[in-house]
């Protein structure tokens, strides 16, 4: 078995040669003989009533197959988009849900929802019948502040003060009570800025309908195409499950934005069965922004009290959080249970409590974005960690350290429900201290200075908890789904692997891990193996890919199929060796009678087992295994960022100097992949602190919508990464994994945006840190 | 209208409408779908090419500007078994993630590295500008820009 | 070494003002009298002339006329429909416009112009002052190009609207289009 390619191994991606060669297949990159294409009908304004659409003209143009409106297709029978999770309030109801009807019927609530979509011969035409549909609308105002929706009018008739739910976790009775006792208190207003999620490929769907069979297909950039099918036949009742394929081919980036179902997919595969076409619709980038959900956006006042010794003794945290217009799939939990539980941080604080309200605005919905509500966390008890130690007049190094968990108090439980299973956080405190050369940075200040910068330093120590989720855990807390993952391997006759996972990759690189964790554990080659994704036609179930989940529940999935091919192999075994069960081992891709030189390859099995003429009674012919996995906790990969900053003092620009990222992710499959993610997720953490914002006008127009407004970080905004481990295995998952996908995210914003605070000496500034407003900062 | 371009060496006579756009001939009319569209304002590099030896977005020419051109796509530069070394060094290291900004970053790239050979870390960054990766952090790109440099 | 290529446009990180809404006045000079420009700005055939990528204007009633103009705002082209109501009619000196424009898919605009006609020495000094709201792909992408785009197509119909006196021999020395 080669090991060089197992796990641990920084072995190149099979994947790379299809993409660096231009033979990647992306859903826009396909087509279907007979195929039209789709446009969508959009509102332009925030709130209206819809009372007339007019697609006379629209239809007559030649090339123009269909205008279909949301009215046809709840006449179809369609159901409405779902959220799937319920979340409780406080009073123990239920959260108020907003009928979300794939096309809009009577009002649209977004600027950008669809409410028709067009079907033509070509693009050029569908696009032109759409300016031919004259639509008239009754404008109502839009609620679009946060803060004043509460107060406004209802934007849905059954949703009183606009509000989804009011939710609470821990104990506020014994926060308030440690809080009044507390001999210091740290209060601090902080702002999430509203972000999009822009993977650059936009979203994209292809509907086929085969009337004889009724068979369905849709290919969509998805990153969980089961939970797609799953909603679109339970919930939608588009096709039932047996007929209905979804096909998640090559997606170029989701960060979230793809784990959700969405009207255009919906709409594209209904009116591919109406019109009995193929029909197929990419999303324009100016689509892109106003349609897909957006990340973040939450307003929050947080006290934290501390003891005369600087020991933490309470958290308080009150958050609002932007919903947008309708709940989305997961939008609901991003806020409450992804938020909510990770308040303790790092830190022994034993009094936290936390409450949100969820509110609905007339602008798009609000979902998860790369590190759903844990980067929101994070900054929360960062920003206010570090305030107190300036408040405090204490290293802020030091103030984190003297509260940690301590590496021997560990399962430790939290007061906002989590038990951390493992962890040593000093440890990637001090390595990314030393990488940073901490002590020293009141010398790089200076030098700063004498250049006319302003120079500062900030950390973050941040945790997660991902790898979702044990399923009792998830469905007592409001899950729709379990949250277990699916896999199979499938050894063929002549010994070469197909495996199969639940997991979608789009950029995270599976056909390459998911390979060598098979190879590694059945000893065979690593080219030998090949992994099947994104497909309900050939993978049987699976949950997808969202919340650093793929290789702790996708990844021990496989595990435990390998572990039933080598049960099942030594039996086969033994039976040919005429030996004992109990004296068969396996290691190295070879079945051994112990003591013995007597062995049998996995392939020779293999083959056994598909030409079986000598060959137990008892057992059925074939080598293929499969396993769901259901994990029994969350892992929890932590870590300490530390980013550096100098502040044009004239220009208010700030050039991020370096960023360190130690983490601790547990055994780890493949580094280079690993620091790939870890790359990805700091520059978008840092595009959070200091270039990205989405932001909306008072009527509700979204004034970021392009990239020449919405500002993605580029080349030239980022230095070189600096990327580092520390371990402690997950003791509770075969790979001892934790999950790597969402921690620059998390730990960057707050990183970036305390170092900035300390360049300027101020107690806080809002992200993006703009030359603007730092500019403002720095003239007081 | 009529356009004659040679494309990855291969001459054609396409008939396209005026407001046609060179990346959708290339995708559309040619089945060149290793360009990609990341933007419809020209700003994320995803469709880059080249023509006539230098670094276009494709989304901004139109056909008829091509019309005569030499066009190379990513298709273009090299073959799975003799890849061009730009493409070489995005793989080895790990320059790519879900692959979408990929061909139009190694065409950019290819265009810069050959424009300016001993380029440096800040140069690439520079240069890299007009193209947007939300995967990657840039960081690997950039390596692996600089590697190329030395083998090209 | 070449030259690099530009930095692109990063103004959104010095924008300071975000908002969909148009704010403008401006003043022309036409070298016709009061009651003549009164009568061309009510004109329907006057104003199709007038207004670039006009494709139609109608009178509905003695206040109410409907366009239908192509207009391009940066990247968002299409063929807009106006709905123009005039009131607080004072021939021939003032009176508000209020217009809606829909766009379809790019959008669309609503605002009201207030036009005050003066008297000068053989010419007519024309005042406006413009607030307007713009929406959907307008605001989007367009919102930052809204304004010029605004300045230049009544920069336009008052080069052209002018032009319509020319000959009439009523030209005042030094009275042109201008505006600030
Ligand atoms: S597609 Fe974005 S620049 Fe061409
Ligand atoms: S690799 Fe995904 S956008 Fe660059």
């Amino acid at each position: 078995m080669a090991k060089e390619q197992g796990i641990g191994a920084a072995v190149k991606r099979k994947e790379d040669l299809r993409f660096i060669t231009g033979s990647g297949r992306y859903t826009d990159d396909l087509n279907q003989p007979g195929q039209l294409y789709a446009a969508f009908l959009r509102s332009p304004y925030a709130r209206a009533d819809i009372l007339d659409i007019r697609s006379e003209e629209a239809e007559a143009l030649e090339g123009v197959v269909a205008v279909l409106t949301g009215v046809q297709m709840a006449e179809d029978g369609l159901g409405d988009l779902p959220c799937g999770w319920q979340v409780k309030q406080k009073d123990g109801s239920d959260m108020v849900s907003a009928p979300h009807p794939p096309l809009a019927v009577q009002a649209v609530n977004y600027v950008g929802e669809p409410y028709g979509i067009v079907v033509a011969d070509s693009i050029a035409t569908a696009l032109q019948a759409a300016e031919l549909v004259t639509t008239e609308f009754r404008e109502l105002d839009p609620i679009v502040d946060l803060v004043l929706a509460t107060d406004s009018e209802r934007i849905h008739a059954d949703v009183a003060r606009n509000l989804a739910y009011d939710w609470e976790l821990g104990d506020a009775e014994a926060t308030d009570a440690a809080m009044q006792r507390a001999a210091h208190v740290t209060r601090i207003e902080i702002t999430n800025n509203r972000l999009i999620p822009n993977a650059m490929e936009p979203r994209a769907a292809l509907g086929i309908y085969e009337a004889a069979t009724e068979e369905h297909t849709l290919y969509t950039t998805s990153q969980n195409p089961h939970l797609e099918r799953l909603v679109l036949s339970a919930f939608v009742q588009i096709a039932p499950e047996h007929k209905l394929r979804v096909i998640a081919p090559d997606v170029g980036g989701g960060f979230g934005s793809k784990i959700f179902i969405y009207a255009e997919e919906t709409a594209v595969l209904w009116a591919a069965r109406r019109v009995g076409r193929p029909v197929k619709w990419t999303a324009s980038r100016s689509e892109a922004f106003l349609a897909d959900a957006h990340g973040r956006d939450h307003l929050t006042t947080v006290e934290l009290g501390l003891d005369a010794q600087n020991n933490f003794v309470a958290l308080r945290v009150s958050t609002r959080a932007n919903l947008g217009a309708y709940l989305s799939t997961f939008g609901s939990s991003v806020p409450t249970y992804l938020y909510g539980t990770l308040m303790a941080g790092q830190y022994r604080t034993p009094n936290i409590h936390v409450e949100v309200s969820g509110v609905y605005t007339n602008t798009s919905p609000v979902d998860a974005y790369r590190g759903a509500g844990r980067p929101e966390a994070t900054y929360v008890v960062e920003r206010v960690v570090e305030t107190a130690a300036r408040e405090l007049g204490v290293d802020p190094a030091d103030l984190r350290r003297k509260n940690m968990i301590p590496p021997d108090a560990f399962p430790y439980e939290t007061p906002v429900a989590l038990v951390y299973d493992t962890g040593n956080y000093e440890a990637s405190l001090d390595k990314a201290l030393a990488l940073a050369d901490y002590v020293a940075i009141a010398e790089r200040k200076a030098e700063a200075a004498g250049r006319g910068k302003r120079r500062g330093i900030g950390l973050a120590c941040y945790i997660e908890a991902c790898g979702l989720a044990p399923s009792k855990l998830a469905i007592a807390l409001g899950a729709g789904v379990g949250l277990y993952e699916s896999g199979e391997i499938r050894v063929n006759p002549t010994g070469n692997v197909t495996v199969f996972t639940g997991s979608h990759s789009h950029g995270q690189g599976h056909e390459t891990t998911f390979a060598q964790v098979v190879a590694d554990r059945l000893g065979v080659e690593f080219d030998a193996v090949e992994v099947v994704h994104g497909d309900t036609g050939r993978v049987e179930f699976g949950l997808g890919t969202y919340g650093s989940r793929s290789i702790a529940v996708g990844g021990s999935a496989l595990c435990r199929a390998a572990d039933k091919i080598i049960a099942k192999g030594s039996r086969i075994a033994a039976h040919m060796l005429e030996a004992e069960l109990e004296d068969i081992d396996f290691a190295d891709g070879q079945f051994q009678v112990r003591d013995s030189n007597r062995s049998l390859s996995l392939g020779e099995v293999a083959f056994a087992s598909y030409v079986p003429a000598d060959y137990p009674e008892d057992l059925e012919p074939g080598l293929s295994e499969k396993a769901f996995y259901d994990p029994e906790n969350f892992t929890y990969p932590a870590g300490t960022h530390i980013a550096e900053v100098e502040v044009d003092v004239d220009t208010g620009v700030v050039e991020l100097v370096s960023f360190i990222a130690v983490d601790d992710f547990g055994h780890v499959i493949n580094p280079m992949i690993v620091e790939g993610q870890v790359h990805g997720g700091v520059v978008q953490g840092v595009g959070q602190a200091l270039l990205e914002h989405g932001i909306y006008d008072d009527q509700g127009q979204l004034q970021t919508g392009s990239y020449m407004d919405y500002c993605m970080p580029r080349a030239d905004d980022v230095p070189d990464l600096v990327v580092d481990a520390t371990v402690t295995p997950c003791p509770h998952n075969p790979l001892g994994v934790k999950g790597c996908g969402e921690a620059g995210a998390i730990g960057a914003p707050a990183a970036v945006i305390n170092a900035v605070v300390d360049a300027l000496g101020t107690n806080d500034i809002s992200m993006p840190a703009t030359p603007e407003k730092v500019w403002r900062a720095l003239q007081g | 209208m009529q356009v004659e371009v040679t494309v990855n060496g291969q001459a054609h006579v396409l008939e396209v409408a005026d407001n046609t756009l060179l990346v959708e001939l290339l995708r559309e009319n040619l089945g060149l779908t290793g360009t990609h569209v990341g933007c419809d304002t020209s700003q994320c590099g995803a469709c880059t090419v080249h023509m006539d030896g230098r670094s276009v977005k494709a989304c901004t020419v139109l056909a008829a500007q091509a019309q005569g051109a030499e066009v190379v796509t990513i298709e273009g530069i090299g073959s799975a078994d003799a890849l061009h070394p730009m493409q070489e060094a995005f793989r080895d290291c790990h320059a790519l993630q879900c692959g979408f900004c990929t061909p139009g970053m190694i065409m950019s790239a290819i265009d810069l590295v050959s424009r300016n050979p001993g380029i440096d870390n800040a140069g690439v960054r520079a240069g890299l500008e007009g193209n947007i990766c939300r995967c990657t952090g840039y960081h690997n790109i950039v390596r692996a820009v600089i590697q190329a440099a030395q083998n090209m | 070494m070449v030259a690099l290529p530009q930095k692109v446009n990063r103004a959104n990180l010095l924008r300071s003002r975000w908002g969909s809404e148009v704010e403008q006045t401006g003043e022309y000079s036409v070298a016709a009298d009061r009651s003549a420009v009164w009568t061309g700005l009510n004109d329907p055939e006057v104003l199709a002339r007038c207004i670039e990528g006009c494709q139609s204007v109608s009178k509905v009633s003695d206040d109410v006329f409907e366009a239908s103009v192509k207009a391009k705002v940066g990247p968002v082209r299409a063929t807009f429909s106006a709905a123009i109501a005039l009131t607080d009619i004072d021939p021939p000196s003032s009176y508000l416009i209020n217009v809606a424009v829909k766009g379809g898919p790019a959008g669309f605009a609503k605002g009201s112009a207030e036009v005050i006609l003066e008297e000068a020495d053989g010419y007519t000094v024309l005042r406006y002052r413009v607030a307007a709201n713009v929406g959907g792909k307008l605001a989007q992408i367009g919102s930052r190009l809204v304004d010029s785009a605004a300045r230049k197509m009544a920069d336009s119909f008052f080069a052209a609207f002018e032009r319509e006196f020319e000959g009439q021999d009523r030209r005042a020395d030094g009275a042109s289009g201008n505006s600030r």
